[in-house]
């Protein structure tokens, strides 16, 4: 009698939809939640998120030009204003009565740009989840993004489990993950899922050896943390516990924001963030290790809609590494339940 | 190598910041981070647990503001008939002191709707007030309902009155009880009607919506367990899928308990089918439902259940455990 998958996904809901240095005084065109948006900035830098289509006629405005706070059609030259609002048509005086764009309530944190598509007295009460490490000088941060050909609940599944790391990635993966996996422990809010395990030590992966300048053969404690924290964010970390007069822990944050385009793909922003071996140099040593397993994941979630497109939902085996999976998809579908 | 997994709610110290009287035994405890720091999110209906000793733990709903995340608000009547939760609020919790807490969790979930009745008796206002926020906020029609001893007793009076005649307070000793006939008579259209207070007023409006209004609009939340039929429970075979085990449940025992006997992680917290906390997803079996937060139509799907009273009517259950 189980409900064999979820459709949708939760409207009342932040989604990042680029990065803050993405959007410019020139307009940027994307898609989410199933419509097309613009986003620019205006003369006092603020961001602004409207319907990408001209009311005049199907033409994005995003291959129109911003003119101080107005976004101008480059078609009809229909000018819209940052609420959406049309205040000028070159062809006469008088403004259309009523001519508009949707316009979408914006949000910057963590040098993201999230906009919010759902009932907008909404927003207010659920602001966006800070992510103060995205922006703070104490961790160096890298990252990437691109769309998966995906449905996102295949992204939330496999950001509540990682225990698939050693299959899927032998290089990337710490050997503590070879064997067995500890004991999961999740910790559950009304809206939140937070779970950790504690695994034991083992020597750091020989990557993170040689841009840190530790040891590659010591056994440390570590420590895997993943965090569901709203429908659009995920932010996971990897803890390898190096005592005091080693320089402490090495933390690596991994902030993953994934927004629905349609059901069968997904906008995946995905930001690498660590606590030690500051500079450039040591993050183009880690960037292609951790893009070429982004890239990896993204085929085989690609891999899983093409079944699921061809088979449909079959009956999945759960195990007990599932738990966090389970709590997440249940709390998807409570808010989604919510919006009636 | 132990793999069993462990679940568990949030659960934190917090700090009293502020305890005031807001009507007659109705204590509002304000509750912040020592440090100040951001509270897990909620939404409207969502309540917490206040863990008052080693078995004595509380449901309060969360009457503050969702946008809050610095803060929670709870409003806890002191109730003559109490199993002696509320009294040890009222007797021992101070200002700046610390009450330990543990959630948010939500069995009352306000769903988006055009039209709102609310109907409150007592302290089963504190939910209502996030409610009618949102409502107001997203520019529904809406009204409220709320019914009490006498206007001494009710709480949150001051904070109603911004909204003016979209409230009808109904003080017994002035106006006699709410004319629940004249309310919920005859089905409004596109309206869920929420409600929350005293048993006898949830049960005479769950009789009402019955009779009348659609399936799914009357959502209620209950301080306490709906009076059912406990007994006549049958010993069954339980069958936990993701733990690959098979127990045996006797007939005066608990599937959560043998759950918990066997060393699976389970959650719960009130343990009499009111809170929610430990509802499980079913893969078969004939449930025999014995909670109070499941709707009918949620019952009748089969597809979860509250695992610390309801029970299986078939010889055998499995459960997504």
């Amino acid at each position: 009698m189980r409900v064999r998958h979820d459709a949708g996904y939760p409207r009342n809901a932040w989604y990042a939809l680029a990065s803050s240095a993405e959007v410019t005084r020139e307009p940027l065109g994307t898609r989410a939640l199933e419509r097309a948006v613009v986003l620019f900035r205006t003369t006092e830098g603020a961001v602004v998120a409207l319907g990408d289509r001209d009311a005049h006629r199907p033409y994005p405005l995003s291959l129109g030009r911003v003119e101080g706070d107005t976004i101008v059609s480059g078609y009809s030259g229909f000018a819209y204003d940052r609420t959406g609002a049309c205040v000028r048509v070159p062809s006469q005086e008088q403004v259309p009565y009523g001519a508009r764009v949707p316009s979408y309530l914006v949000r910057e944190e963590g040098d993201l740009v999230w906009v919010w598509f759902g009932e907008p007295s909404l927003a207010e009460r659920r602001p966006p989840v800070p992510t103060s490490w995205l922006t703070d000088h104490a961790w160096e941060t890298f990252g990437g993004q691109w769309e998966t050909a995906a449905n996102v609940r295949l992204l939330h599944d496999n950001f509540a489990d990682i225990t698939h790391v050693a299959v899927v990635d032998p290089v990337i993966s710490p050997p503590t993950l070879v064997g067995v996996a500890p004991a999961l422990e999740v910790e559950l809010t009304e809206t939140t899922v937070v779970f950790h395990r504690d695994w034991p030590a083992a020597p750091m992966p020989a990557w993170q050896a040689s841009v840190s300048g530790s040891s590659a053969t010591t056994p440390y404690p570590q420590r895997e943390e993943g965090a569901f924290l709203a429908p659009g964010l995920w932010a996971d970390r990897w803890d390898v516990l190096l005592p005091p007069e080693e320089g402490g822990p090495q933390v690596f944050r991994f902030t993953h924001a994934v927004t629905p385009v349609d059901d069968r793909h997904t906008r995946h922003i995905w930001r690498v963030s660590r606590n030690f071996a500051p500079g450039a140099h040591a993050s183009e040593a880690l960037r292609p290790i951790f893009e070429a397993y982004y890239v990896k994941v993204r085929e085989i979630l690609e891999t899983m809609q093409q079944v699921i497109d061809r088979d449909g939902y079959g009956e999945d085996v759960n195990v007990a590494a599932d738990l966090a999976v389970l709590q997440v998809r249940k709390i998807l579908r409570r808010l989604l339940a919510d919006e009636g | 190598m132990v793999t069993q997994p462990i679940v568990r709610e949030f659960e934190a110290d917090l700090t009293i910041v502020a305890a005031s009287e807001v009507a007659t035994d109705v204590l509002a405890l304000t509750l912040a981070a020592p440090d100040g720091s951001a509270l897990p999110p909620w939404t409207p209906g969502a309540h917490i647990d206040l863990v008052l000793g080693d078995d004595l733990v509380r449901q309060y709903s969360l009457c503050s503001s969702p946008g809050d995340s610095t803060q929670w608000r709870v409003g806890v009547l002191r109730a003559p008939d109490s199993r002696g939760g509320s009294k040890v609020v009222h007797a021992e919790l101070r200002e700046r002191g610390t009450v330990r807490v543990r959630g948010p969790r939500n069995h009352f979930p306000m769903v988006r709707s055009p039209r709102y009745l609310f109907v409150a008796g007592g302290i089963g206002i504190t939910p209502m007030l996030p409610m009618i926020a949102d409502a107001e906020a997203a520019g529904a029609e809406w009204r409220l309902v709320y019914g009490g001893r006498s206007r001494a007793s009710m709480a949150f009076l001051d904070e109603l009155a911004v909204y003016g005649d979209k409230v009808s307070v109904v003080p017994q000793d002035e106006a006699g009880m709410p004319d629940l006939d004249a309310l919920l008579g005859s089905p409004e259209p596109d309206t869920l009607v929420y409600t929350c207070g005293p048993t006898g007023l949830l049960d005479a409006i769950e009789a009402r919506c019955a009779a009348s209004w659609p399936v799914g609009a009357l959502h209620l939340e209950r301080f306490s367990a709906k009076a059912s039929d406990t007994s006549g429970g049958t010993a069954f075979e339980l069958v936990l899928q993701r733990s690959g085990l098979t127990l045996e449940v006797p007939a005066d025992r608990s599937i959560y308990d043998v759950c918990k006997a066997a060393g699976v992680s389970v959650v719960g917290s009130c343990l009499e089918g009111v809170c929610g906390t430990c509802e499980t997803e079913v893969v078969d079996g004939d449930i025999d439902h014995r909670d109070s937060i499941l709707n009918e139509e949620e019952k009748a799907s089969n597809e979860f259940m509250m695992i610390c009273v309801s029970r299986c009517r078939s010889g055998s259950l499995t459960l997504d455990l």
